[in-house]
């Protein structure tokens, strides 16, 4: 069958079109990169079941680079911190997410553990709450106050 | 290679290469099915583990509903749901058998867990487990759930036991759904891997394919290239035969006979072979038998061109199946050989045969005729006045000249009759069964083919022939007899004027075999110096006193004596020898003549008289022969007199015209001129004028006739007041007695000469006779 190719490709034509192809189909198969995040970086590390950050910011444009260090998987919230305790849903097991209007200031969905992540935010001088509302996560104890300033 | 490997384009390496690259196919395709049935394996062995984590969500949530029946009395078995969900999230972990659910699910074989992602979070969901069991507990048993310890790491506030019971069992159930997803997400990104590595090896399988397919499929061209070119671009015809005739034939085949390859195969081969070979060939094709053969193939020109076959019996071979016929045009070598065979019995110039050609047709013809005393004719031709055209033309235009004369009697001859060359001039011919009418229409015939005149060098040449005719009338010979027959009887046309035949008649053999003989003898005589030149004075009969010599030539021949000048200057006009005997003398002359003058022995006006022949001057360049002897001796032009006959200046046509035109130079060089002999020729009186002459020397036959004949003595005083009325000295030749002398004075001639005086004598007799002269002249005064 590779006889027949070559022999219907041409007569006195090099295989190096047959090489080409074969590269892009491997360079097909490889991922692509992200792209870059811009602000003041601030550190955020999610565990079970703690969320560990530093209690102030400047603010303005932030960059949360977000790493889980596990074991489960764990999700990142940003909302304004409310006056006394965040709402809860009607199970009294989550945050009720969608008492903030129009939505939260930001969200990182579920991440494996080990994982990195970006959350590009623009913070107005204010308080803040970081959360993970997987369930019974933020009860568990997986929330945190930061302070733009 | 030899020839069965023509046809054989896959050697023993690239049968090599397609088994390597067959072998690698077969390796690569054993490593993918191998990849892919250990993935399969393992994505079952997830699968089920997905299933036994995802009913632990189910077990946490039904152990909260069984703690709460039974702490308010209900029948609930929250023991066994723990017992459940513990032993489950252990066999997780460690493998082993996971326990059925209610009878809904068999007891399911687990392995150990895969993953370090995995193993921590199933960790966690056995610690959560633990966590909510506690818990539970604590809820059957109304105890504070303050002092139980947290092994999840979880920050629980809340002191509502059933609050924690339900948060421990959200966080329970959260963790082995995110364990199912983890795994999930393992096998999507080991199936993914999978087909990386699928592809990589694939593409690598694919480039290698392509790569040693590519390097076999160059080496099967290059090698079939080999082949094609061998066979295709060779000048050798390539055809290979079946039983049904040809079935191959290359591209020299179809160029060569200028058709399509279509056109000869089957029996269409056939026709293109010489009808004489056809056979041969056709049989030999077929039986591959003889291997070498030669033959004939007309070409897209119609020419036959002979080949040379050799035949390869390949009927056996798969690749080919048929007679192989190699073939090579070797018409220029048959061509050549030919040419060869034909150079040694033919002349190059003419393309006739040649001597030796013509000795062996004339050998056979005297052999036949010994057997059936057959007659035959020998008829030796030489053209007339050939050598001339060679001088003046030179010598490629007579090499043309020679060309077309061969081509014309070749016109003229029978197929039969052998026309030979023998060298120069001299052609011959053969007649088979010739008597002598056919003999003497032959020669006739070679005559007539050379009345039109023939055009060489821009010039029409009249060429005329002497043709020698030589009859043998049967029965046994010997062929120089006939051929120097032929050539005697070839002079005596010559002699006889040229342009003729004559048959050879025995008299004539006589004749001139004497005239060659003594012919011969003057050629050697020439060469080693036999002849010498005497000095005859001539005497002012007035005064007595010598004032000039005649030259003469004499012969002193070893074997013949001393030979006469009349006998020997003819043989030697006509052989063509008095170029050079009168050179000789002409030189030695001026040479003596210029002696004396040194010597201080010549009076004034002394002439020393040198006769030329009319071959010699009518030959042309003799002017400069003269200057050259003038120079050479150092001598005064005026010193120096040619005698010429009145029939050397007289003669009509172009051989007069040129004598009277070089005389007429020498003249103008100062050098001065007498007519000789006069009266023995033809001229009238009046064509005098016309000539630049200084004297007439009157012939001997009159002066001495003068004496008893008063018609000679009429003669000679017409002449003489003829002379002296022209502006000419008369000379009286042949004065041998007193009387004579007296006469002569009497007729008015002005010089004498003759024995009455001096015999002609060598240079050193004549100088004493000079020296004696000069004394008496400066005695004279005194006397």
């Amino acid at each position: 069958m590779v006889l027949g190719q070559v022999n219907a490709v041409g007569k006195r034509r090099c295989p190096w079109a047959a090489v080409a192809l074969v590269a892009v189909i491997i360079t097909a198969a490889c991922g692509s990169s992200e792209p870059a995040a811009q602000g003041t970086a601030v550190k955020v590390v999610e565990s079970d079941f703690e969320i560990k950050v530093q209690t102030n910011v400047t603010a303005g444009d932030v960059v949360l680079m977000v790493h889980n260090q596990g074991p489960d998987d764990h999700e990142l919230i940003v909302v304004p911190a409310p006056v006394g305790e965040l709402p809860m849903r009607g199970s009294g097991l989550t945050v009720a997410e969608e008492s903030f209007k129009p939505e939260p200031l930001g969200v990182l969905e579920p991440g494996a553990p080990g994982s990195d992540r970006r959350l590009q935010l623009h913070l107005q001088p204010g308080r803040y709450v970081l959360f993970c509302n997987m369930s019974g996560h933020y009860l568990g104890g997986m929330h945190e106050t930061l302070v733009a300033s | 290679m030899s020839r069965s490997r023509l046809f054989q384009p896959f050697t023993v390496r690239n049968r090599r290469t397609v088994a390597l690259i067959l072998l690698m196919f077969a390796l690569y395709s054993t490593l993918s099915v191998a990849l892919s049935i250990r993935a399969t394996g393992r994505s079952r062995h997830r699968a089920v583990v997905v299933q036994v984590a995802a009913r632990q969500r189910t077990l946490a949530e039904r152990y909260v509903t069984d703690v709460l029946l039974a702490r308010d009395g209900m029948p609930s078995d929250p023991a066994s749901t723990a017992s459940l969900l513990s032993e489950s999230a252990d066999v997780l972990i460690n493998g082993g058998e996971a326990p059925a659910v209610d009878g809904d699910d068999d007891e399911t074989d687990l392995p150990p867990a895969d993953g370090a992602v995995v193993r921590l979070q199933l960790r966690q969901a056995q610690l959560l487990v633990h966590d909510l069991i506690d818990t539970g507990n604590a809820v059957l048993a109304k105890e504070s759930v303050d002092s139980l310890p947290e092994r999840a790491s979880e920050d629980i506030t809340t002191d509502d036991p059933v609050q924690r019971l339900r948060i421990l069992s959200a966080m329970t159930s959260n963790v082995s759904l995110n364990v199912a997803r983890t795994i999930a997400v393992t096998t999507d990104e080991n199936i993914a891997a999978l087909i990386r590595l699928q592809m990589v090896l694939g593409a690598v399988g694919v480039l290698a394919a392509l790569l040693l397919g590519w390097a076999l499929i160059a080496a099967i061209r290059r090698q079939t290239a080999h082949f094609r070119s061998l066979v295709t671009a060779s000048t050798d015809l390539v055809l290979v035969f079946d039983n049904n005739g040809c079935r191959y034939a290359s591209q020299s085949v179809t160029s060569m006979v200028g058709k399509s390859e279509a056109d000869l195969r089957g029996r269409a081969f056939a026709q293109f072979v010489h009808d004489n070979d056809q056979t041969m060939v056709q049989l030999a094709c077929l039986r591959g038998q003889p291997r070498e053969f030669i033959f004939r193939m007309r070409n897209r020109l119609g020419e036959w061109r002979d080949l040379e076959g050799h035949l390869t019996d390949l009927r056996e071979d798969r690749q080919v199946r048929g007679v192989v016929l190699n073939a090579r045009d070797i018409t220029e070598r048959v061509k050549l050989e030919e040419e060869l065979t034909r150079h040694a019995f033919h002349d190059g110039l003419t393309g006739l045969a040649n001597r030796a050609l013509f000795r062996d047709r004339l050998d056979q013809a005297l052999a036949r005729s010994t057997r059936a005393s057959s007659p035959f004719a020998v008829l030796l031709v030489d053209l007339d006045s050939f050598k001339e055209v060679n001088d003046s033309l030179g010598h490629d235009a007579g090499d043309r000249l020679l060309q077309e004369v061969a081509r014309r009697f070749a016109g003229a001859i029978r197929v039969s009759d052998t026309l030979a060359r023998l060298g120069g001039d001299e052609f011959v011919l053969l007649l088979d069964d010739g008597r002598e009418a056919d003999a003497e229409a032959a020669a006739r015939r070679l005559l007539a083919s050379l009345a039109e005149p023939v055009s060489v060098a821009g010039r029409d040449l009249t060429l005329g022939a002497s043709i020698g005719i030589a009859l043998h009338a049967g029965g046994p010979g010997d062929s120089e007899d006939l051929l120097r027959h032929a050539d005697v009887a070839m002079y005596a046309a010559k002699e006889a004027g040229g342009g003729q035949s004559q048959v050879f008649r025995d008299a004539m053999g006589r004749e001139l075999g004497e005239m060659l003989g003594l012919q011969h003898e003057l050629r050697q005589g020439l060469q080693r110096g036999e002849f010498v030149v005497h000095y005859q004075p001539a005497i002012a009969i007035d005064t007595r006193a010598v004032i000039g010599v005649e030259a003469l030539v004499r012969w002193q021949s070893p074997t013949r004596g001393l030979v006469p000048p009349d006998r020997f200057i003819p043989v030697a006009e006509a052989s063509g020898l008095i170029h050079g005997l009168g050179e000789f003398v002409l030189q030695t002359a001026c040479m003596q003549a210029s002696q004396w003058g040194a010597d201080g022995l010549l009076p004034e006006n002394f002439v020393t008289w040198v006769n030329v022949s009319g071959k010699q001057l009518s030959a042309g360049h003799f002017s400069a022969i003269v200057r050259r002897a003038l120079h050479a001796a150092q001598l005064d032009p005026s010193r120096l007199g040619l005698e010429v006959t009145e029939t050397a200046i007289v003669t009509e046509g172009p051989s007069g015209e040129r004598a009277r035109d070089e005389l007429k130079e020498i003249h103008d060089l100062g050098v001065l001129v007498a007519l000789d002999d006069f009266g023995t020729g033809f001229s009238s009186l009046g064509q005098l004028r016309r000539f630049p002459i200084d004297v007439i020397k009157v012939d001997r036959s009159f002066i001495q006739g003068a004496e008893h004949d008063a018609k000679d003595a009429a003669i000679t005083a017409n002449v003489a007041s003829l002379a002296h009325a022209l502006g000419l000295v008369a000379v009286a030749e042949g004065i041998e007695t007193e009387r004579q002398l007296t006469l002569a004075h009497e007729f008015g001639c002005d010089v004498a000469q003759g024995y009455l005086f001096a015999r002609p004598a060598p240079a050193h007799e004549v100088s004493a006779l000079l020296a004696e002269a000069l004394t008496v002249a400066d005695t004279r005064p005194t006397s």
